[in-house]
């Protein structure tokens, strides 16, 4: 992104980046940064605090109207309050346990009854932020559901987009289950940290852990686009358990 | 993001990420903030839904009207090691278009440009190279003269 601002400001357009990692700020040293000290993925801070968002907002527009460039790297002090965990915050279903060592069938079983069960959830959710991320597949999350539990029971769809292999498919079914699941954990309101919706999903569902199960099958397939996929598209590096 | 808060050897891998060297500091000044246009340059990897979404380190960029309806802005990096809750709970953490819309309504900002850009922030700086010119090109033709990065 600071190498944006360095093709943009010699095209004659003046430029600041938000910064989310200092180091690489000060090594490509764009005309203008302001580092902000939120977790990856969240630039402007804290999700539905406007007046926070304005903050970070204008202390990176203000950097504009500085003449004591070229090269300004300025820092914005407040944390990000969203970071802590909202303690009223309710799963939106029981956690499933001892799903690690069922059988892939049993597994998906679960996987299509906990995503049923989350759809009420979801469909409040969506009413409340009138918007959805899922969709990066193309498919309704249930056909998006479907597909990715034919994978686990070993099966082997054709891709649910014309233009997509399977795999390629697979990775983007992943991805609009995970938001999904997700989005249905905000329904009622609730403030989650990302921690918590993260350990939630991870720690306590059907639906994380056959994720974590497809990860480690498909490491071990023939097709090297199959190890891609579930070497960098479906487990984040942190929620990946020892020993894979 | 504070890397001391992070395992140690995830800090570093942050820290040694491959950047670009610039020999030069390009530099542009401008009018006050109040008669600037603003646009927003992403790397998240942000699509309009049913565009094609980004598939891998692309060096291509996508267009995204600032009128674009809330439920129609996805987000496609390639990247699953970074937060994307707050993105589902709230567009604006990363393309904070309302904000820029209440900052123009106030007359902080001059106005808001018509379209907005979002680039595959994990693709090497060097391939955007050219998509960073056609970009440049648009913007100016938007009489765009303050752009916001945001990176994920």
């Amino acid at each position: 992104m600071s190498a944006l601002g360095h093709y943009l400001e010699e095209a004659g357009i003046a430029s600041v980046a938000i910064a989310l990692i200092r180091p690489q700020a000060e090594h490509t040293r764009p005309p203008r940064a302001l580092w902000v000290p939120f977790e990856l993925g969240r630039p402007i801070g804290p999700p539905g605090d406007a007046p926070f968002q304005r903050r970070v907002i204008l202390a990176a527009l203000g950097m504009l109207e500085a003449d004591n460039g070229p090269v300004l790297l300025q820092d914005f002090a407040d944390d990000d309050p969203r970071e802590a965990p909202d303690a009223a915050w309710r799963p939106p279903i029981p956690p499933a346990d001892g799903v690690e060592s069922l059988e892939a069938g049993v597994l998906a079983d679960l996987v299509d009854a906990e995503l049923r069960a989350l759809a009420p959830a979801y469909a409040k959710s969506c009413t409340e932020r009138a918007r959805s991320t899922v969709g990066l597949l193309g498919a309704p999350p249930a056909a998006a559901a479907d597909y990715v539990t034919a994978w686990l029971r070993g099966e082997q769809p054709q891709s649910l987009a014309a233009d997509m292999s399977p795999i390629l498919s697979l990775r983007f079914a992943v991805d609009d289950i995970k938001a999904f699941a997700l989005e249905a954990a905000l329904a009622g309101g609730g403030q989650p940290s990302s921690q918590q919706q993260g350990d939630w999903f991870w720690n306590e569902t059907a639906t994380g852990a056959a994720i974590r199960r497809l990860r480690r099958t498909l490491l071990t397939d023939e097709d090297e686009r199959a190890k891609l996929i579930a070497t960098m598209f479906m487990v984040p590096a942190l929620r990946i358990p020892p020993g894979g | 993001m504070r890397l001391d808060r992070l395992p140690p050897a995830t800090a570093e891998r942050y820290a040694a990420l491959e950047c670009p060297d610039f020999a030069t500091t390009p530099w542009v000044e401008g009018p006050p903030l109040a008669q600037r246009r603003v646009a927003i340059v992403s790397s998240a990897g942000l699509v309009v839904r049913g565009d094609k979404v980004f598939r891998g380190r692309d060096a291509d960029y996508r267009t995204i009207p600032a009128g674009i309806a809330p439920e129609n802005l996805l987000c496609s990096h390639i990247s699953i090691n970074f937060d994307r809750t707050g993105f589902q709970e709230d567009r604006n953490v990363v393309f904070p278009i309302d904000r820029l819309n209440e900052l123009s309504a106030e007359g902080v900002i001059g106005s808001v440009a018509p379209t907005h850009y979002s680039f595959m922030g994990a693709t090497d700086p060097v391939q955007m190279v050219d998509g960073a010119a056609e970009v440049a090109a648009k913007l100016k033709a938007d009489h765009v003269d303050a752009v916001l990065l945001t990176s994920v």
